[in-house]
C-alpha cells in the first residue's frame, strides 16, 4: 500500500505542506499527489482553514495603487481607464451584450454557442456585406421606390427612400411582411424621410425569416391594423443576404 | 459560510466567467489582508506586492481551472499567496543541506536570539476566531514559536533549525507534535 493511502500520513503531510515546512522535492511530490487524491486535497483545505486565523490576525497592509493597475494591464491587456477596448465594434457589442453576466457558465456557454456561429461567420462569409435582410421595393407603377435593410441579428431597420409617395395628413406608412403563402403580417409604422431608421421589437431574423416579400400600405396614425386597409404603395422581395445551406 | 466568504465566493464564480469587474472587486475586498500575509513572509513590500500581483493575474488566467466551489475562499486565497511567497523565497535562497555536525561529529550551535514571532496576543485578539489562539497558547513556548515562524515566514525545517539553533530532529518533532495537538485542541467542530 502506498503511503498516500494512509489517512494519518496524508494528514500529517497536508499539515506540513500548509504550514510550509514541507520542502524541496517532498513539497513537489505532495503537490503531484494532491492533483490525484481528493482526500488529500480535503486535508489540505482543512489545514488551510485551521491555520487561517494566523493570517487574519495580521494588520491589513494596503497595496500601492500601481499594483491593481499592473494586474489589470496583465490580466485584461488594458489599463483600467479603457476597460472595454475591444478589437472590433462587433466584439465590443458582444462584450456589452454579455456584460450582465448570466447566472451560470452553462447559460454563458449556451449563449456563446448560439451567438458565435451566427455572428462570427460574418468575416468568413463569401459576401462582402454582413448577413442582412434586404428588400428593394417598387412603387405601384413599378419603379424602384424604397430600399430596406437590416442586419440579420440586428434590431434596427434602415429605410432609404428612392421615390416618395404621398402620405396624407394623419396617416403613416405601415410595414408588412408577406409570407410565401401571400399572408400579410403587420410589423409597424414606418417613418418617412429620404433616409430613416426604426427600432425593431425583435431581431430581423425573428421578424423576417419567413418573409418572402415586404410591403408598405398607408394607415391612420396610431392604428394597429391586422390587415392592410388599402393597396400597397411599396412592395418587393425580401432577400436574405447570406449563403443558404444547399438543400 | 460567513457573509465575507459568500461575497468572495460569488466574486470567484464571476471571475470564472471572465467578469473583469469581479476581479477588481475581489482585489478591493481582499488585497489588504492578502498583502499583510505576503509582506510578513517576504519582509519586503515590493516583493510582497509582486506576489500579490502574480496571484491575481493567475487567478484570472486560470480561472476556469480552479474548483468551482471553495467553502473557505479566503483561506484558499491566503494559501495561494503563501504558496507563491514560499516558491519565491525558496527560489531566491536555494536549499542547502545543513551541516549540523562537523568532521569531528561535533554539533554546531547557532547562537540566534530568541526572536519572537508575531505576538500571540495579536492572534488572541482576533475576536472572530479565538480558538486557534487558545490552542496555540497551550503549546510550549518553543514549539509554538516554531509553528508561527513556519507559517509567517515560510521557513522549512532546515531553516527553522538554523534560525533557532536546535537540531533538525527536534524541530521536526516539535512541528509534527504541535500540529497534532492543534488539531486535537481545535476539534472537528471548527471545520463544520
Amino acid at each position: 500500500m502506498k503511503w498516500y493511502h494512509h489517512p494519518e500520513t496524508v494528514d500529517q503531510l497536508a499539515a506540513a505542506y500548509v504550514l510550509g515546512t514541507l520542502a524541496g522535492p517532498a513539497r513537489r511530490r505532495f503537490e503531484a499527489v494532491l492533483l490525484k487524491h481528493p482526500m488529500a486535497r480535503e486535508n489540505v483545505a482543512e489545514w488551510q482553514q485551521r491555520l487561517q486565523p494566523l493570517a487574519e490576525s495580521l494588520p491589513p497592509v494596503r497595496p500601492s495603487p500601481q499594483v491593481l493597475q499592473r494586474i489589470e494591464q496583465r490580466a485584461f491587456g488594458t489599463s483600467a481607464a479603457t476597460p472595454a477596448a475591444a478589437p472590433s465594434a462587433l466584439m465590443g457589442w458582444l462584450q456589452r451584450l454579455l456584460s450582465p453576466v448570466p447566472a451560470g457558465a452553462l447559460a454563458l456557454g449556451l449563449l456563446m454557442g448560439m451567438l458565435v456561429p451566427t455572428l462570427l461567420p460574418v468575416a468568413q462569409d463569401d459576401t462582402q456585406l454582413p448577413q442582412s435582410y434586404v428588400g428593394v421595393l417598387a412603387t405601384a407603377d413599378g419603379k424602384t421606390g424604397l430600399i430596406i435593410s437590416s442586419l440579420r441579428q440586428g434590431k434596427v431597420l434602415d429605410l432609404k427612400r428612392v421615390r416618395p409617395v404621398a402620405v396624407p395628413e394623419g396617416s403613416t406608412l405601415y410595414l408588412w411582411t408577406i409570407d410565401a403563402a401571400g399572408v400579410a403580417k403587420p410589423v409597424g409604422p414606418a417613418p418617412t424621410g429620404d433616409f430613416a431608421s426604426v427600432a425593431l421589437p425583435k431581431t430581423s431574423e425573428e421578424m423576417f425569416s419567413t418573409a418572402a416579400e415586404l410591403a408598405l400600405s398607408i394607415e391612420p396614425v396610431g392604428s394597429q391594423p391586422a390587415a392592410p386597409s388599402g393597396a400597397y404603395v411599396y412592395r418587393g422581395l425580401c432577400g436574405k443576404l447570406w449563403r443558404l445551406p444547399k438543400k | 459560510m460567513s457573509e465575507d466568504s459568500a461575497q468572495i465566493g460569488a466574486l470567484l464564480s464571476r471571475i470564472a466567467l471572465k467578469d473583469q469587474k469581479a476581479l477588481t472587486a475581489l482585489y478591493g475586498a481582499t488585497s489588504s489582508r492578502l498583502l499583510a500575509v505576503a509582506d510578513r513572509m517576504m519582509r519586503d513590500r515590493a516583493a510582497a506586492e509582486d506576489v500579490l500581483q502574480e496571484v491575481f493575474v493567475n487567478l484570472w488566467n486560470r480561472a476556469g481551472q480552479y474548483p468551482a466551489v471553495q467553502s473557505q475562499p479566503m483561506a484558499w486565497l491566503t494559501a495561494m499567496v503563501r504558496n507563491r511567497a514560499i516558491d519565491v523565497l525558496r527560489r531566491k535562497r536555494p536549499e542547502v543541506p545543513l551541516q549540523w555536525q562537523d568532521a569531528d561529529g561535533e554539533e554546531h550551535q547557532h547562537d540566534v536570539a530568541d526572536e519572537s514571532a508575531t505576538p500571540l496576543e495579536q492572534l488572541l485578539a482576533v475576536e472572530s476566531d479565538q480558538r486557534l489562539g487558545e490552542c496555540m497558547q497551550r503549546l510550549d513556548a518553543a514549539p509554538r514559536q516554531v509553528v508561527m515562524l513556519a507559517y509567517y515566514e515560510g521557513l522549512t525545517h532546515v531553516d527553522l533549525a538554523e534560525r533557532l539553533g536546535h537540531p533538525l530532529g527536534t524541530i521536526k518533532a516539535w512541528v509534527r507534535r504541535s500540529l497534532l495537538r492543534l488539531k486535537d485542541c481545535m476539534g472537528g467542530a471548527q471545520l463544520a
